[in-house]
């Protein structure tokens, strides 16, 4: 069985936030205005967290880029009244946004706080819908969104390989997040495939999961050293 | 009042007539306030009409505080429907006889105040043009969808427990020609209060007072549990079925309160509510609110010993946080039960590293809540209008009944005369 | 059947009931949604490799183009130096192309200077006014009052300007581009005046000085692959240490900060110089060799002067260096133990060491701790990297006019006598104190004065003074509208251009950008501009300038290439380093048939490199007649006889120039997501800056929370920056990584409403005399509530 996964290396991150912009220009995400962002409504499906800690000069801050967690065991889809949001057999877990009634129960129930609401429509001025990707849909308002591991990306790729004749490799599914990553932070694949990458880095002694006593079986990994 | 209308009045009994003049006599305050109300309404449906146009952007929700006053009304809402159906049916299993001048009024809250329950969810819809959605594709692990089953069922369990308890009102009202002929026979159903007619409606209202208690006890678990599916902070805790259900209980108690005290007022009903009731209905809410306390120390306890840090968070935000204002008006009001329980908790995402969320509610939310109150209030006025607000049958019943039911009550005693006799007995021995 | 039927009818009536809702909201509820359409039809897509032109690093890009539309740019995994990563501000770049702010079309300003009136004309009549007024200039016999203040523009662009001022007969070149002062450091110790190359990827342990390596350093990008490189090879990575005043970003990811006063840097680098040299940690046999100036020696006047060995002595006892940077004794210590034990320990010297009051002396006694150690041209060390070996522009002709006006001194001045600085304060300093015919013409390309400079205010009294300005900025910059003819530029990602790395990467990259999309129509690529004016003007101007499309000036620069027989194009890890190898032999192949087949293969894979260095060649280490690297420059010696300075002695930080009612200090700092930053953000970047602080559209200070619970400040709360020189709005972010007593400010910067809040117009005059660059970080601000 494929499941798709990530492992995040933190020893490897700069926090420079490549993965976040990569995220914004390949997933159309929306700026809002500065009144907006005030209220806590900005957007950004992947997003570097930090913490501080310590005092000056004994200061440390400890970086997460935070995509979306793909659970195994998603406590979001079972909360939606619509099945607005699901699992595929890989294991994404996806949104469908002309279905969604932007009840916000799942944004409620993911322990991960990666759901986003469209509290207005996107803005974009005219001269910059230039820019948009025509392989992944401007959300309307009333609408949550979220990080889907890039699965437009998979779907290409799968038309490629087929076309091609041949299998579906690691390198031909990459999010745009793993892609960009200058420090190769971010390492994307089956985790049940035991030639990519990621099925052996999810059994380094450093991997560590967020809240992992919840039980949610995030597919995405952390690789942490300093603690 | 017309001449006739008036004359037709003098000639019925006083309870008939104190309960049926509000039906034909409106006074000048019932309009002034009836406006006010009606306008408080209208301006909410223009800041809903804002909401809609614009988007829930109009509220002051964000990420991670996704619900907010909209929610809370909405468990409030639903919570004071406990009043009527609940409380009447357990009063009419357990033959209170005290239950006979509330039943009608506390019914009444309960159907009118479901409606105006339901629709808060709606309203909090991001795309409610989209709300048949829920009937197409409906997935039923949702919690939400056992709200719509639940709540609708309770509804029509509701609605049908207060129209068959009024059908031989209706019938007197029919007979009385005193309003609306068509609407009363309609309403009326052909009932002639035969023996076998009254029988029937007994053995109908015995058996719906059953059955309206185990779904009156669902709706409310279900609303707790649209929370404690989720894995927040402070919401996921198996207490919080019954503790919503306690809870809602204890405010429906409440909100019978304060319709009986202003009904009383208004329609100078002093003779049906009486001290008496109110003594009774306040020691109820008293044992709900000991209850209610029970329940939240239990789980403010639990939480602060198990100490997890995401749990503390909200703990904290609620006790001495930022949600401190609300959360002791709570405990010291016992009224304002959703509020604290809401917002703290989804404002605390779980992974310590999220920033807090901070929720201050816009002036569209603040209009649309006060409509929905205005709203109900005046809906409920309306409703005095055209149904009794107290069951007149159920009043002429008691007093008829009053000797059957000392004997019955007596019944329930051991009987002092065999007492005296075994003792004699025994002297004899 | 009948069933099926009425389950039919109702679904039927609910779905129109929800249709008719729909229609219903559509029409009256919703405001109209004007989602852009997205396209349903297959587009025809292209994956085209170029150039990153934003900041100096120009890391490679692949421009993802559907249907012409510039959709996505990602990294070019080919490229040397980037490696397949960019930047937040590289993929933002898809903003400023599409940036609603660019100029429509060439403009003519009708109303008085800076009223915005505007009137679009065609092209040619811009280029023809432009023309006819520089013509006039020429004719007159005054050609030296036409001036040229440029930005950052390395490469070819910037040698066609030289070209064209020297033809037209101006000295008044004035660059304002990224002086950081190390290549007046390496001038003076190595006698090449050229910065410092830094072989990061290959050193084991990284000794930062202040330079923001991850954020806003020359190439971001070579410092991230040094710390960890995307194709996760097994070399052993760098240990980084950071020397910071504040817990910056580099500070943050490196594996250790040591945290030091401000200004007290360069202390703490000599501190480190004690402990090598009192515990004989240096390399002997290196410094016995190579360099001059350790011991004491005996002068020309035959004097006995100390040496550095007995500066470093007398004057930097860790106990001393400790007190005064703050820095605890036993790290010192430890500090210099691991310096000394690294194979190839580095010290890298942060533009922010050399923009000090003394900066040059600073920056030399950081740089000293490389010659300590013989870190100077071996792997994994400090480079001296070539240019790239191009075909030289083709010759300039001098006529008798232009001639006469090259020979003229630049209205600047003399540049101090290390130079470093740039000269566009004391150029627009003296443009404004003169009279009206001192500069008769100003052209604009990439500056924005304006907005950027320390002294906006006399850059407004200078613009006042000069009566025909042009500017060749695509976008109505601050500067741009109070020019007189704009003549806008095409962007970066639709004009061919050539990008040389940045010289922090030791190895020589020649980088070329290639239209991704069709040209804007209004726009005009200011090469090609500048070769049509040059045409009309004629004479020696046309004579040098005889080109038509850029393009083919890159295709011709790049034969030199061709014909050097080394380098070679970009690409995978594994033909890199063959590729060394192969050259480390004395091995180069041929790879292509014929220049047009190198010419395409060099297009398609992004550009041109050669890394193979060859530390062997003497001439990488010194260009002085002895061959040495000098720790005290003879000519440093003579110029600090009369500054009473004495290197590596009086470097410690000027005592506080602290004021009154001023209480705490300004330590600026660039954000890594901008570019020199005049230029009105992307939504993107101006809404989430950077990942941390969490500060949105909104431009912020950060502070000590000590520092903000005595001036009784709250996070995200709102207050003035104050200096003697200005003050502007700021968010206030608590933040234990800075400094108590300190206010760390990012510059570039703006508010939401466009406006400025540069920290840097609030800063004090000082500057280092030797090199004329400013001091940022001797101000002194306060903060109060708004
Ligand atoms: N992404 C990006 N990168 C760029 C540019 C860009 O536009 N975008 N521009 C380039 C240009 S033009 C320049 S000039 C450089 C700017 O690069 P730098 O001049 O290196 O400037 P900053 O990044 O501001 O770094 C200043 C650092 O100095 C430290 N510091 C604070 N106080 C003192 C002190 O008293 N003494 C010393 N020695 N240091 C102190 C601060 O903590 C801060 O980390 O960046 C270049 N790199
Ligand atoms: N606010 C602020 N001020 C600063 C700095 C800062 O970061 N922020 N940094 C300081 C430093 S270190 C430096 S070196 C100076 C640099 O300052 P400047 O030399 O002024 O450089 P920039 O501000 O990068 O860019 C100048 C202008 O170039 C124009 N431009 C952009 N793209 C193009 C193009 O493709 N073609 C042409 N022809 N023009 C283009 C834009 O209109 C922009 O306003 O500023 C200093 N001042
Ligand atoms: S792109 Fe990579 S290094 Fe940069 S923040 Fe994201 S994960 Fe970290
Ligand atoms: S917001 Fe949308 S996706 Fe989420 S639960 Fe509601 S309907 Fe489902
Ligand atoms: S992280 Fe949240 S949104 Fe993502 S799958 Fe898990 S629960 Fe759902
Ligand atoms: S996987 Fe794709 S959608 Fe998810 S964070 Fe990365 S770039 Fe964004
Ligand atoms: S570092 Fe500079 S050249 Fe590289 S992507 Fe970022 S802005 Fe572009
Ligand atoms: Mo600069």
């Amino acid at each position: 069985m494929t499941r798709w996964g990530m492992v995040i290396d933190l020893d490897r991150c700069t926090a420079c936030g490549a993965c976040e912009l990569a995220c914004k220009s390949e997933n159309n995400i929306a700026t809002v205005s500065p009144e907006q962002a005030d209220m806590d409504r900005t957007m950004s499906w992947m997003k570097v967290q930090v913490e501080v800690e310590g005092e000056f000069p004994d200061t440390s801050l400890r970086f997460y880029p935070r995509p979306c967690m793909q659970c195994d065991n998603p406590p979001c889809i079972r909360v939606c009244p619509v099945e607005a949001t699901y699992i595929n057999d890989e294991g994404i877990v996806g949104q469908i946004y002309p279905r969604c009634i932007g009840c916000r129960y799942c944004a409620n129930a993911c322990p991960y706080t990666v759901k986003y609401f469209n509290w207005y429509g996107p803005e974009w001025p005219d001269s910059e819908r230039q820019h948009l990707n025509p392989d992944v849909s401007v959300r309307p308002k009333g609408v949550i969104e979220k990080c889907t591991f890039c699965h437009h990306r998979l779907q290409k790729a799968r038309e490629d390989a087929r076309a091609e004749k041949r299998e579906l490799r690691e390198e031909d599914y990459q999010p745009a997040c793993a892609e960009i990553c200058p420090t190769g932070a971010i390492v994307f694949g089956d985790l049940d495939n035991p030639t990519h990458r990621v099925a052996e880095l999810k059994e380094d002694p450093r991997a560590t999961r967020l809240l992992e006593d919840l039980g949610t079986e995030p597919k995405v990994y952390y690789l942490a050293s300093r603690q | 009042m017309k001449r006739e209308v008036a004359a037709k009045l003098e000639g019925m009994s006083a309870d008939e007539r104190s309960l049926l003049r509000p039906l034909v006599e409106t006074s000048r305050g019932f309009y002034v306030v009836a406006g006010l109300l009606g306008a408080v309404t209208l301006w909410g449906l223009f800041a809903y009409y804002l909401q809609v146009r614009h988007g829930l952007g109009r509220t002051g929700l964000n990420r991670p505080e996704y619900w907010g006053i909209y929610i809370i009304c909405f468990v409030f809402f639903i919570g004071i429907s406990h009043a009527g159906t609940l409380i009447s049916a357990i009063l009419r299993v357990s033959k209170a006889e005290w239950r006979r001048s509330i039943t009608r009024s506390a019914e009444l809250i309960t159907v009118l105040v479901i409606g105006f329950g339901a629709v808060q969810p709606i309203i909090d819809l991001g795309r409610p043009d989209r709300l048949f959605n829920v009937l197409f594709n409906a997935q039923l692990s949702s919690p939400l969808l056992w709200d719509v089953i639940s709540i609708g069922l309770y509804f029509t369990a509701s609605s049908i427990y207060l129209y068959i308890p009024a059908i031989p009102d209706f019938a007197r009202i029919r007979d009385s020609g005193i309003k609306a002929p068509r609407l009363y026979t309609f309403l009326a159903a052909g009932y002639q209060d035969t023996p076998a007619q009254r029988a029937r409606l007994h053995k109908a209202i015995g058996i719906l007072s059953i059955a309206v208690i185990p779904i009156a006890i669902s709706v409310h678990t279900v609303i707790g549990w649209i929370f404690a599916m989720t894995l927040r902070p402070m919401w996921h805790s198996t207490i919080f079925g019954p503790y919503f259900v306690i809870g809602a209980i204890h405010s429906g108690i409440a909100a019978i309160l304060v319709a009986m005290v202003v009904l009383r007022r208004a329609y100078k009903l002093e003779d049906y509510f009486k001290p008496v009731h109110f003594d009774y209905l306040g020691r109820m809410l008293l044992v709900f609110s000991l209850l209610w306390f029970y329940f939240t120390f239990a789980e403010y306890l639990t939480v602060f010993y198990g100490a997890e840090p995401a749990e503390m968070r909200t703990f904290w935000a609620k006790v001495s946080g930022q949600y401190a204002i609300p959360f002791w008006s709570m405990v010291a009001g016992c009224f304002f039960i959703p509020f604290a329980l809401m917002a703290p908790t989804s404002v605390n995402p779980i992974w310590e590293i999220e920033a807090q969320g901070r929720y201050v509610p816009s002036w569209i939310e603040l209009s649309i809540m006060a409509a929905t109150f205005s709203g109900f209030i005046l809906l409920y006025m309306v409703a005095t209008k055209f149904i009794p607000i107290v069951s007149i049958w159920e009043i002429e019943e008691g007093r008829e009944e009053s000797t059957e039911v000392a004997e019955r009550v007596a019944g329930y005693l051991p009987d002092p005369y065999r007492k005296l006799l075994d003792f004699e007995a025994i002297g004899d021995e | 059947m009948s069933q099926t039927r009425r389950e039919f009818v109702w679904t039927m009536g609910a779905a129109s009931a929800a249709v008719a809702l729909q229609g219903v909201t559509d029409g009256v509820f919703w405001a109209p949604e004007e989602l852009p359409e997205m396209g349903w039809q297959p587009g025809i897509e292209k994956q085209i490799t170029s150039t990153c032109m934003i900041c100096p690093a120009r890391c490679g890009i692949r421009g993802r183009v559907v249907d012409g539309r510039l959709v996505r740019i990602t990294g070019n995994r080919l490229h040397p130096m980037s490696r397949g990563g960019l930047c937040p501000r590289g993929i933002a770049g898809v903003q400023t192309l599409y940036h609603p702010q660019r100029i429509a079309a060439p403009m003519m300003r009708t109303g008085p200077r800076g009223s915005g009136q505007w009137q679009e004309v065609p092209r040619e009549e811009a280029i023809a006014r432009v023309s006819a007024r520089l013509g006039e200039l020429r004719a007159s016999g005054r050609p030296e009052n036409l001036a040229l203040l440029a930005g950052y523009c390395a490469g070819t662009m910037r040698d066609l300007w030289h070209q064209f001022m020297q033809a037209f007969g101006s000295p008044n070149f004035v660059a304002d581009e990224y002086a950081d002062g190390t290549d007046a450091i390496m001038h003076l110790m190595h006698g090449m005046r050229r910065r410092p190359g830094y072989d990061l990827e290959r050193s084991d342990l990284v000794l930062s000085f202040g330079a923001p390596l991850f954020e806003s350093w020359w190439s971001p990008l070579q410092a991230f692959v040094a710390f960890a490189d995307p194709e996760h090879s097994d070399r052993r990575r760098p240990h980084f240490v950071q020397v910071d005043t504040r817990f910056s970003r580099t500070a943050a990811r490196s594996h250790e900060w040591v945290a030091v006063r401000p200004g007290t840097h360069a202390v703490l680098a000599l501190g480190i110089a004690y402990v090598l040299i009192r515990d004989e940690l240096y390399d002997r046999q290196f410094v016995t060799e190579n360099v001059a100036g350790f011991e004491d020696f005996i002068d020309e006047q035959g004097q006995l002067r100390a040496g550095y060995r007995s500066r470093v002595v007398s004057n930097y006892r860790t106990e001393e260096v400790s007190a005064i940077t703050g820095v605890p004794v036993e790290r010192i210590a430890s500090l210099a133990q691991a310096f000394a034990q690294g194979r190839q320990p580095l010290a890298v010297c942060g533009e922010d060491v050399t923009r000090a009051p003394n900066g040059l002396l600073a920056g030399m006694a950081v740089h000293s701790l490389n010659v300590l150690m013989g870190s100077v041209n071996r792997p994994g060390t400090v480079l001296f990297g070539e240019e790239p070996p191009l075909e030289p522009l083709a010759e300039t002709v001098l006529d008798s006019t232009a001639r006469a006006g090259v020979q003229r001194t630049p209205i600047a001045g003399g540049l101090p006598l290390f130079g470093a600085g740039s000269p566009e304060v004391p150029f627009a300093e003296r443009v404004a104190a003169s009279g009206e015919d001192t500069v008769e013409a100003l052209l604009l390309y990439y500056a924005n004065p304006l907005a950027s400079s320390v002294h906006p205010d006399v850059w407004r009294d200078a613009l006042g003074k000069i009566p025909f300005v042009v500017s060749f900025s695509p976008f109505l910059d601050e500067t741009t509208r109070h020019a007189d003819i704009v003549l806008p530029d095409l962007l970066p990602y639709e004009r061919w251009q050539d990008g040389p790395a940045p010289l922090s990467y030791p190895y020589p990259v020649w980088s070329v950008a290639r239209p991704l999309v069709e040209p804007h129509e209004g726009g005009t690529h200011t090469a090609e501009a500048l070769f049509a004016i040059a045409k009309n003007l004629g004479g020696s101007v046309a004579q040098s300038l005889p080109h038509q499309a850029f393009e083919l000036v890159l295709k011709a620069r790049a034969r030199g290439l061709y014909a050097a027989k080394r380098g070679t194009l970009f690409g995978s890890e594994f033909e890199r380093e063959h590729h060394r190898q192969m050259e480390q032999r004395g091995w180069w192949l041929q790879t292509h048939a014929d220049f047009e087949a190198f010419w395409e293969g060099l297009v398609e894979r992004g550009g041109w490199t050669d890394l193979y260095y060859d530390d062997a060649d003497p001439a990488h280490l010194s260009a002085m007649p002895d061959g040495k690297v000098h720790l005290l420059p003879a000519a440093l010696l003579d110029a600090l006889q009369l500054d009473e300075r004495r290197p590596y002695i009086d470097i410690a930080a000027p005592a506080s120039t602290e004021e009154d009612g001023y209480p705490l200090q300004l330590i600026p700092y660039r954000l890594s997501t901008l570019a020199s930053g005049t230029l009105s953000l992307e939504r993107w970047l101006a809404e989430r800056p950077t990942p941390f602080p969490e500060v949105y559209w909104h431009p912020w200070v950060e502070v000590n929370p000590v520092t903000a619970e005595e001036l009784g400040l709250h996070h995200d709360g709102r207050a003035w920056m104050v200096s003697p020189h200005g003050r502007y709005e700021v968010r206030i972010q608590v933040f234990p990584g800075t400094a108590p007593g300190a206010v760390t400010a990012p510059y570039g910067l703006r508010h939401p409403d466009g406006s400025l809040a540069n920290p840097l117009q609030l800063l004090d005059d000082s500057a280092d005399p030797l090199t004329g660059l400013q001091s940022w970080f001797s101000t002194h601000v306060r903060l109060q509530l708004a």
